[in-house]
């Protein structure tokens, strides 16, 4: 038998003669989307198919939470205090899951360094999300807060402190006080530098006194369904290859974000969007992933940040005219306008043909005009950075950077107790057994765009808000419901397809050029996925195997997040087009409601986007389900009427 | 001697403070230093976790494997790519020893940013990571060849038929 290999290999994009852009804008042709996927290789050989045989564990809990971070940690210890016996699966060591990389803080309306109310926390929250998110979970968040960091604090958790001995907090962009009106607020709490590192380790301590059973470096591969009701997880385990099966009368995801989708974010390697695609297997919606939230400024390809700082110090943004183009965008604030102003700047030059570099797709951040003593006590971090990454010396070079995905707003749908719906005949419904919380989660409280020092406070308030929905409605030691004897086997076979298929053809995977007919090629590629396979057949620490499962993944998550952007035809938050520049609501709010004519559900975008794919062929469906607007309790806190949305 | 030697080897791992001077004596290995603005130190606070143990009876095979897994999964972006890289140049190159050292060095901090520090020399190394594996790491940061690091190097490297196709 002539053994036929053919390998092609996906490389990064700057091998192809592509125009491949990342970009906050999306326009009718989307050529300026770009999608960044795992490398693969990809073998074909004649092999005989192998027999496979997985040792298969099963273990039984109360509940099973997929994730160790902030918010995977704050459900699984408040589980574990509350009695239940809980696993928690996770493909790292907690201290080094994603939380980690967050160095802001978290925003309480404490009232520390001046008079503060949630309730203007609130507004600015939901001013933030541009009105998509649901105000009752907004609610929720903001008047948790408080509560949320004096817990942390009696956890251990070490906040700076003022001079008398209160938790130390400040400004963050977005947050002001008495409705707006009232100045900067300064609401947020930190550890230092390093909130998020702190809260990893407050929380893992803390689980660990109750008895929280964890399960590091296990990859959860799907969830088992069965009747619609979740069952538990199935997961690999990578130290020797057995597969587990989870059965618990609870789940939790608390898996993080999809940042690898895109070619610069500022994602570790390990945001994935594995518990998107779980749920996405499973038949069940995500919620508005087109809105994905940028930095402007992330080194070209790397995507490590480059802080605001920077252009605050004087650097400047350079075309590949050598002309500081933000003077004609932004003629007053110049290279410290918003960060979305500055993002689409940067974007609409590059489209414009005005990139630097062999593909002209990304622009330079100058530095060198300025004194070297400056740039080296004000900006250590950044040479750093700089040479360490993209081999540049900031005295001498500029620095290639590019509009970089810092944030996915969007994930699985959750109610404001952390309880995962589906909407069906136009009704929202739970669905039984699941819970998520964190990143993973769409609550949603960011709606179309993230306020900074919100993210640490969504993963714990709602990470305790799981554990608290799951203890108000069960109890632990609970008979859990049969599963039948097959569950998992479909997550099985797919290791198996991925080691050994026989395949005849190598299919490439396409890095392509221009991106026209952008969802037309994500489909086109999506079927190259059934060839894919990995050269690594072992089953012990198989990172190859491992890395092609989020491939897998993450393509889940991109054609979701391609279709509802292409189909979402407005402006609004971190979803910018250049064709619908403006906000499409129910009515016009630069005007005056009287005589206006309230617009039907079909007509206007003020609505969550929910999509589903096919696994199997990856054709999406989209589907659309109202913002919820009113406030748990109107009383004590009116909602926020849409408005528009100005700083 | 003797005791200053204890103190240290007690301050190993994930300890954030473990290189200033100032906390030499304190017992905890894993006890977390909150950053007050000023005045003595007294609160050293407890949260215990388990010590990091090496794993016993790892074949070397299966220890770089799963070094290789470790190294390219980090906590944040920086990490992900400078371990990568130095793995697919160093990991299958070191010894039994080296292995070990650098297990040690990655698994056993708590804050990758520490390890990003020590790399980077923003802040000295705790004297029990100062072993050769981290000479290694140090250099290689340096980037003295200005390369690019743009990203996690592709797995096939790894692939030796694909190796020997290409050659």
């Amino acid at each position: 038998i002539s053994a036929v290999r053919q390998k092609t290999k996906l490389t990064s994009l700057r091998d192809c003669s592509l125009e491949l852009v990342l970009n906050p804008l999306f326009t009718t042709t989307l050529n300026e989307l770009i999608l960044f996927y795992f490398f693969m290789t990809q073998l074909i050989s004649v092999a005989p198919q192998i027999s496979t045989q997985y040792p298969v564990v099963d273990h039984e809990f109360d509940a099973v939470v997929v994730g160790a971070g902030g918010a995977g940690l704050r459900a699984a210890f408040g589980l574990s205090e509350a009695g239940f016996n809980t696993a928690c699966v996770t493909k790292l060591f907690p201290t080094r899951s994603h939380t980690v990389a967050a160095q802001g803080g978290i925003n309480a309306a404490l009232g520390n360094m001046e008079e503060d109310d949630w309730r203007w926390h609130f507004y600015d929250t939901v001013k933030g999300s541009d009105w998509l998110g649901d105000q009752d979970a907004i609610h929720y968040m903001t008047e948790q807060a408080p509560a949320a960091v004096v817990e942390l604090e009696n956890f251990g958790m070490p906040f700076s402190r003022t001079e008398d001995g209160r938790i130390y907090q400040r400004a963050f962009g977005g947050q002001s006080l008495k409705y707006g009106k009232g100045g900067q607020a300064h609401r947020c709490c930190c550890v230092a530098d390093r909130t998020g590192h702190s809260l990893l380790h407050t929380l893992y301590g803390r689980s660990l006194r109750y008895d929280t059973s964890y399960f590091v470096e296990y990859f959860a591969l799907d969830l088992l369904m069965e009747d619609g009701e979740c069952k538990g997880v199935i997961a690999l385990c990578m130290e020797d290859g057995s597969i587990h099966r989870f059965r618990a009368q609870n789940t939790v995801i608390a898996t993080g974000g999809y940042g690898r989708t895109f070619f610069s974010c500022t994602s570790a390697h390990t945001s994935t969007g594995d518990g998107n695609a779980m749920v996405t297997r499973a038949g069940l919606p995500c919620q508005d992933l087109e809105f994905v939230q940028f930095h402007p400024t992330g080194i070209y390809g790397a995507g490590c940040l480059i802080t605001e700082g920077c252009r605050g110090e004087g650097g400047i943004l350079i075309n590949s005219e050598g002309e500081r183009f933000m003077e004609r965008y932004a003629p007053n604030a110049k290279d410290l306008a918003s960060r979305d102003v500055v993002s689409r700047s940067m974007t609409i030059e590059i489209r414009e043909g005005r990139g630097v570099g062999p593909d002209k797709d990304h622009v330079y951040l100058q530095l060198h005009h300025l004194p070297p003593q400056q740039l080296a006590m004000r900006l250590p971090g950044i040479s750093e950075t700089a040479m360490i990454f993209a081999g540049v010396d900031v005295t001498k070079e500029p620095i290639p950077v590019l509009p970089t995905v810092h944030y996915n707003m969007g994930g699985i749908p959750t109610n404001y107790r952390g309880q995962v719906i589906d909407h069906v005949n136009g009704e929202d419904k739970v669905v039984p057994g699941l819970y998520a919380c964190g990143e993973a989660a769409s609550a949603s409280v960011h709606g179309a765009n993230r306020l900074g020092a919100n993210s640490l406070l969504d993963l714990v308030v709602f990470g305790r808000a799981c554990a608290l929905t799951i203890a108000e409605l069960h109890k632990p030691g609970e008979k859990l419901s049969p599963l039948r004897a097959s569950a998992g086997e479909e997550s099985v076979a797919n290791l198996d397809k991925l080691r050994f298929t026989m395949q005849n053809h190598a299919a490439v995977f396409r890095t392509g050029p221009i991106l026209k007919e952008g969802c037309d090629k994500m489909h086109d590629i999506y079927q190259t996925l059934d060839s894919i396979k990995t050269f690594d057949r072992g089953i012990v620490w198989n990172t190859d195997l491992v890395e092609s499962l989020e491939l897998q993944n993450l393509m889940l998550n991109a054609v979701q997040t391609i279709q509802g952007a292409e189909q979402r035809k407005e402006s609004r938050g971190a979803h910018a087009r250049e064709d619908f520049k403006d906000r499409v609501d129910e009515y016009d709010y630069s005007k005056p409601l009287e005589g206006q004519q309230k617009k039907p559900f079909e007509q206007h975008w003020r609505k969550h986007t929910l999509s589903y794919v096919d696994h199997k062929t990856g054709k999406v469906t989209l589907k659309y389900r109202p913002v919820i607007d009113s406030s748990l309790n109107e009383q004590d806190c009116a909602h926020v009427p849409p408005a528009i949305r100005s700083y | 001697m003797l005791s200053s030697f204890v103190a240290k080897r007690l301050l190993t791992g994930v300890c954030q403070a473990a290189w200033r001077p100032s906390i030499i004596g304190m017992v905890s290995s894993r006890g977390y230093r909150g950053d007050a603005p000023d005045g003595p130190q007294v609160d050293l606070i407890e949260i215990p976790l388990p010590p990091w143990v090496e794993r016993a009876d790892e074949p070397i095979d299966t220890k770089r494997r799963r070094l290789l897994y470790e190294s390219r999964k980090r906590g944040m972006l920086e990490n992900c790519i400078l371990l990568s890289i130095f793995a697919k140049r160093y990991l299958n190159k070191m010894t039994y020893s080296q292995l070990q050292q650098y297990d040690r060095l990655i698994n056993e901090p708590s804050n990758d940013w520490d390890i990003y520090y020590w790399a980077t020399e923003t802040y000295p190394t705790p004297e029990v990571y100062q072993v050769e594996v981290m000479e290694m790491l140090k250099e290689f940061t340096k980037n003295k060849n200005h390369e690019q690091r743009l990203d996690a190097p592709s797995l096939d490297y790894l692939d030796e038929e694909y190796q020997l196709d290409r050659s």
